[in-house]
C-alpha cells in the first residue's frame, strides 16, 4: 500500500474533503475581505483612536473626550453616559434571554459563564494591545525615513515596535486569554452536555463584553467629567456640568417613559384606562420637554459650524427627497402606460444620473451664473423678475421672495440660501431618473388583477392610484427615501464644485464641514470626532426609519 | 347609433389623455436634456457670444474643443483616469467574483457572520473613513517598497474590495440552479471550473452593471484623489476638470467644451449598455 504524506492524509476522506472546501472558500474570500477589513472596518477603530487625541497631521497628546466636547458641548458627556447605560441595558436583556431559554429547555447554563468571561477578557486584552501597539506601529513611518526601502528593514522595525516594552506584555496577555477562551469553550462543550451550550456561551460572551464596555464607558465618562470640573474650578468658573447632565438625562428618561406609556395607551381596551395612560404619557412628555429645554443652551457651547452644517443638511434632505419622489412617481405612472416611445423617455430620464456629477455641476454653475445674460437670469428677466446672484447668494430663498413681494421675513424662517437652492435643483435633476426606474420596477411588481378588479368595481383612476397603487408601492417609496436621505448626508462632489466663499458657508453640509476641518484646517482629531457625531446622527435616523417602516410600510 | 356615438367619445377621451401624457413626458425629457443642449451649444460659440444672450451659436467654433483639451491638459488626465479605472476594475471584479462565489455557493464556518460584518460597513459614512484611510495610505507608502501618495496604489487598491459588487454578484450566483453544480461535479469539475465555465458566462448582466457603476464611481471621485495626489502625475479627470473650471471659469465656452469632453466616454458606455443597465439597477434596488 502506498504511503501517504501528511498533506495527502489531511485532505482525503470525508473530513479531509470538507477541510479542503473550507480552505478553498477562505482563500476565495481572502483578498476582498482583507481589503474591506483594512479600508472599511479597521478605520472605524482608528478614527475613534484619532478622535481621542489632539492630532494635527501628527499625533499629539491623548485628550479624552475634549474633541467631542468642543464639537457638541456637554452633550458629549450625556451621550457617552447613555451609551454606557445602553450597554448595561443590553446585558439585562441578554440575561433575561438566557433565563428564558433555561426555563423552556430545563437547562443549566451557569457553567458556560466561565468561557464567556474568558471571551470578554480576550476582547479587552486585544483592545488593550491594539491601543498600545498602534502608536508604536505608526511611528515606524518616521523611523524608516532616510533608510533603504526594503522589506527586511520594515520587518525588523515592525518586530521592534511589537516587542516594545509597553506592547509585548499586552500581547502575551491577549494570547493567554485567547488560549484560555478556546480551551474553556471546548472543555465546556465536551463535559457540559446540553443542547444550548454554544448558544449560552455566545450569550455570556456577549454579555460580559457589553458589561465591560458599559462599566468602562461609565467610569471613563465620570473621570472625564471630574477632570473637566476640576479644570473649570481651578479657573474659577462654574462649569455646571453635573446639573446639565442630570437635567438632560432625566429629561430623556422621562421622554422614554412617556413614549412607553403612550405605546401602552394605544393597546388599552377601555376608554378610562386609555385616557389615564394618555394623560400620564402627556405629563411625562411635557416634563421631559421642559427638562430637555436645557439642551439648546448646552449645545450652544459647542461648535456653531456643526449645527449650521446640520441645518444645511436638513434643508438639503427636505428640499430634495420629497420633491424628487413626487416627480418620479408621477413620471413613472405615466411611463407605465406603455405608450409608443416610453422606452426612449426612460433612457433620456436616466442620462443625468450617469453623467459625471462634476461635469453636470460645471454646467449648472454656468446656467445659474450671476451674469445678467446667463440662461436662468434671462428666463427670470423674461418673466419680469430681477436677476439673482444664485450660487453667490447667502440670503435665504424665503427672505428673497419676501423682499420681492414686499414682506419682511423673520430670520428663523429664511429657509435654505439661494445658493443651496441651486444645489437642491441639481440634485433633483440628477436623481429623478434613478427614482423613476426603481418606481417603474415597483409598478411592474403590482399584480394587474388588483387594478382590473378595482376598475370593475367602479373605481376611477385616481381612486385606484390612491388606494391600491400607492400603498403597494410603499416599500419602494421607503427604500428610495432612505437612499435619498443617506445620499444627501453623503453628498460631497457637487457641493464642493458649487461652493463659493461669497455664499458664506450656507451650502456647507455636515460632510463638507468635516472635510474642510480635515483638509484645510488639518485638525484630524477634531474632524474625526465630528465624523462620529455624523455617524451617530445617521445611525439614529436609520433606527427611527426602521421603526417607521415596521409600522407604516405595507408589504402586500 | 347611440353605441357608435359613445365609442367615438371614448376614443377622443383616450387620445386627449395620450396627448396630455406625451406633453408631460416631453416636458420632463426637455428639462433632463436642456443642460446638455445648452452645454453643447455654448461650447461651440465664440467667447463673446457665450457671454451674450444667444442660445444657438451663429457659427460653429469646433476649435474650442482643441483649445480646452490643450489648456486643461486633458490628454494627461484622461490617461490617468483610464489607468486608474482599469486597475481598480481588474482588482475589484476579480476579488468580488471569488468572494461572491464563496459566499453564494460554498459552506464554511463563519460565512454569514463574515458577510454580515462586511455588509454592515455600508452604513459607515465616508467622512469617518477618509481620515484614518488617509493616514493608513500615507503610512503604507512610507514603509513599503513603493510610494502610495501621488501614485496608483492609493487611488486604486482601497477600492478593490467592494461589498456592493460582492452583494450584487452573490445575489446572482445564488440563483444559478443547484442541478448545474451537481452535473458539473459528476463530470469531475471543481469549484474553479464550475465558476469559470458555468457561472460566469451566465452572469454577464451583473458584471456589466458592476463595470459601469465602478467606472462612473472612479470617473466621479473627487475628495479622495484631491487628498492623495498633489501633482498632476496621477490626478484623474475629475480633479482636472475641477481645476480647469476654477482657472478658466470665465471662459464659458471652453469650460463647457471641457465638461462635454469628460462626459463623452460615460455617455457612450451608457448608450451601449442601457438596457441591462436600467434593468439591473431596478432589480438590485428592489432587493437591496
Amino acid at each position: 500500500m502506498e504511503k501517504k504524506n501528511f498533506l495527502q492524509r489531511t485532505f482525503t476522506g470525508r473530513r479531509g474533503r470538507r477541510l479542503k472546501e473550507y480552505l478553498t472558500a477562505y482563500l476565495f474570500i481572502a483578498p476582498a475581505s482583507i481589503l474591506i477589513f483594512v479600508f472599511g472596518i479597521f478605520p472605524v477603530f482608528f478614527a475613534l483612536y484619532v478622535s481621542l487625541h489632539r492630532w494635527r497631521i501628527v499625533r499629539s497628546d491623548m485628550i479624552g473626550l475634549t474633541n467631542y466636547v468642543n464639537a457638541v458641548g456637554n452633550l458629549a458627556y450625556v451621550v457617552a453616559f447613555f451609551l454606557g447605560l445602553g450597554a448595561l441595558v443590553g446585558v439585562y436583556f441578554l440575561i433575561r434571554r438566557v433565563l428564558q431559554i433555561k426555563r423552556e429547555h430545563q437547562d443549566r447554563p451557569w457553567l458556560t459563564i466561565v468561557p464567556g468571561l474568558a471571551f470578554a477578557a480576550m476582547i479587552f486584552s486585544f483592545l488593550n494591545w491594539f491601543y498600545r501597539a498602534l502608536p508604536e506601529v505608526l511611528d515606524i513611518a518616521f523611523k524608516v525615513r532616510g533608510l533603504e526601502r526594503d522589506e527586511i528593514v520594515f520587518a525588523e522595525l515592525l518586530g521592534e515596535a511589537l516587542r516594545a516594552e509597553s506592547v509585548l506584555p499586552a500581547w502575551r496577555t491577549f494570547l493567554l486569554a485567547l488560549l484560555a477562551t478556546l480551551a474553556l469553550s471546548v472543555l465546556a462543550l465536551h463535559f457540559w452536555r446540553s443542547r444550548n451550550n454554544l448558544k449560552h456561551q455566545a450569550y455570556f460572551s456577549m454579555g460580559f463584553t457589553l458589561l465591560g464596555i458599559g462599566i468602562g464607558l461609565l467610569a471613563f465618562t465620570l473621570q472625564e467629567v471630574n477632570a473637566a470640573y476640576a479644570a473649570a474650578l481651578a479657573e474659577g468658573t462654574d462649569p455646571g456640568i453635573w446639573p446639565q447632565v442630570i437635567t438632560i438625562s432625566s429629561g430623556l428618561i422621562l421622554f422614554a417613559a412617556g413614549w412607553l406609556i403612550w405605546r401602552r395607551a394605544e393597546k388599552q381596551t377601555s376608554d378610562g384606562l386609555f385616557w389615564l395612560h394618555a394623560l400620564g404619557a402627556m405629563v411625562l412628555l411635557v416634563g421631559g420637554w421642559l427638562l430637555i429645554g436645557e439642551l439648546p443652551a448646552v449645545i450652544a457651547a459647542g461648535d456653531k459650524k456643526i449645527w449650521d452644517g446640520l441645518k444645511v443638511t436638513v434643508y438639503f434632505s427636505l428640499g430634495t427627497v420629497p420633491l424628487q419622489l413626487v416627480i418620479s412617481l408621477f413620471l413613472s405612472v405615466l411611463l407605465f402606460q406603455k405608450l409608443v416611445g416610453s422606452n426612449v423617455f426612460r433612457i433620456i430620464y436616466f442620462i443625468p444620473y450617469v453623467t459625471p456629477s462634476i461635469a453636470s455641476a460645471a454646467v449648472f454653475q454656468q446656467m445659474f451664473s450671476n451674469r445678467q445674460t446667463a440662461p436662468v437670469n434671462m428666463f427670470l428677466r423674461s418673466l419680469g423678475l430681477p436677476p439673482q446672484q444664485w450660487l453667490f447668494e447667502p440670503r435665504g430663498i424665503i427672505t428673497i421672495i419676501g423682499d420681492l413681494i414686499g414682506f419682511s421675513v423673520p430670520s428663523w424662517a429664511a429657509g435654505p440660501s439661494l445658493a443651496m437652492v441651486v444645489i437642491i435643483l441639481h440634485s433633483i435633476w440628477t436623481f429623478v431618473g434613478y427614482n423613476t426606474v426603481i418606481y417603474l420596477a415597483g409598478l411592474g411588481n403590482i399584480p394587474k388583477e388588483l387594478n382590473d378588479s378595482a376598475e370593475v368595481d367602479g373605481a376611477n383612476g385616481w381612486q385606484v392610484f390612491r388606494h391600491i397603487t400607492f400603498p403597494l408601492l410603499s416599500p419602494t417609496t421607503y427604500f428610495l427615501s432612505l437612499i435619498g436621505i443617506i445620499g444627501t448626508f453623503k453628498a460631497f462632489n457637487t457641493i464642493w464644485i458649487f461652493r463659493s466663499n461669497l455664499a458664506l458657508g450656507t451650502t456647507d453640509t455636515f460632510s463638507l464641514v468635516i472635510f474642510i476641518e480635515f483638509f484645510e484646517k488639518l485638525r484630524y482629531g477634531y474632524a474625526s470626532a465630528m465624523a462620529f457625531v455624523l455617524f451617530g446622527i445617521i445611525l439614529t435616523l436609520t433606527l427611527i426609519n426602521n421603526r417607521i417602516q415596521g409600522s407604516r410600510v405595507f408589504y402586500g | 347609433m347611440d353605441n357608435r356615438h359613445k365609442r367615438r367619445k371614448g376614443f377622443s377621451y383616450a387620445s386627449r389623455r395620450k396627448i396630455f401624457i406625451y406633453i408631460v413626458l416631453s416636458l420632463g425629457a426637455f428639462i433632463s436634456l436642456i443642460p446638455f443642449i445648452w452645454m453643447i451649444s455654448t461650447s461651440l460659440m465664440s467667447l463673446g457670444e457665450a457671454l451674450g444672450t444667444a442660445f444657438f451659436p451663429s457659427e460653429l467654433h469646433f476649435e474650442n474643443y482643441a483649445e480646452a483639451w490643450r489648456r486643461a491638459q486633458f490628454s494627461e488626465y484622461f490617461i490617468n483616469s483610464i489607468l486608474i479605472t482599469l486597475i481598480t476594475l481588474a482588482g475589484e471584479i476579480t476579488f468580488s467574483i471569488f468572494a461572491a462565489y464563496a459566499f453564494a455557493r460554498m459552506e464554511f464556518p463563519g460565512r454569514d457572520l463574515i458577510f454580515g460584518v462586511m455588509l454592515s460597513t455600508i452604513m459607515i459614512p465616508a467622512m469617518v473613513l477618509i481620515i484614518p484611510n488617509f493616514l493608513t495610505v500615507t503610512w503604507l507608502g512610507r514603509i513599503g517598497p513603493i510610494p502610495w501618495i501621488n501614485n496608483w496604489p492609493a487611488l486604486t487598491i482601497p477600492f478593490m474590495g467592494s461589498i456592493f459588487s460582492i452583494f450584487l454578484l452573490k445575489q446572482f450566483f445564488a440563483q444559478v440552479p443547484d442541478e448545474l453544480f451537481d452535473a458539473a461535479q459528476i463530470d469531475g469539475a471543481g469549484h474553479l471550473r464550475f465558476l469559470f465555465q458555468v457561472v460566469l458566462p451566465l452572469s454577464k448582466a451583473p458584471l456589466m452593471v458592476i463595470l459601469v457603476l465602478s467606472f462612473i464611481g472612479t470617473w466621479n471621485s473627487l475628495a479622495w484623489p484631491m487628498l492623495v495626489t498633489n501633482t498632476p502625475d496621477w490626478r484623474p479627470i475629475s480633479v482636472g476638470l475641477m481645476n480647469f473650471v476654477d482657472e478658466a471659469g470665465q471662459l464659458v465656452n471652453l469650460t463647457m467644451a471641457g465638461a462635454f469632453i469628460t462626459i463623452i466616454p460615460i455617455l457612450v458606455i451608457y448608450f451601449f449598455t442601457q438596457r441591462q443597465f436600467t434593468d439591473s439597477i431596478a432589480r438590485s434596488g428592489l432587493k437591496g
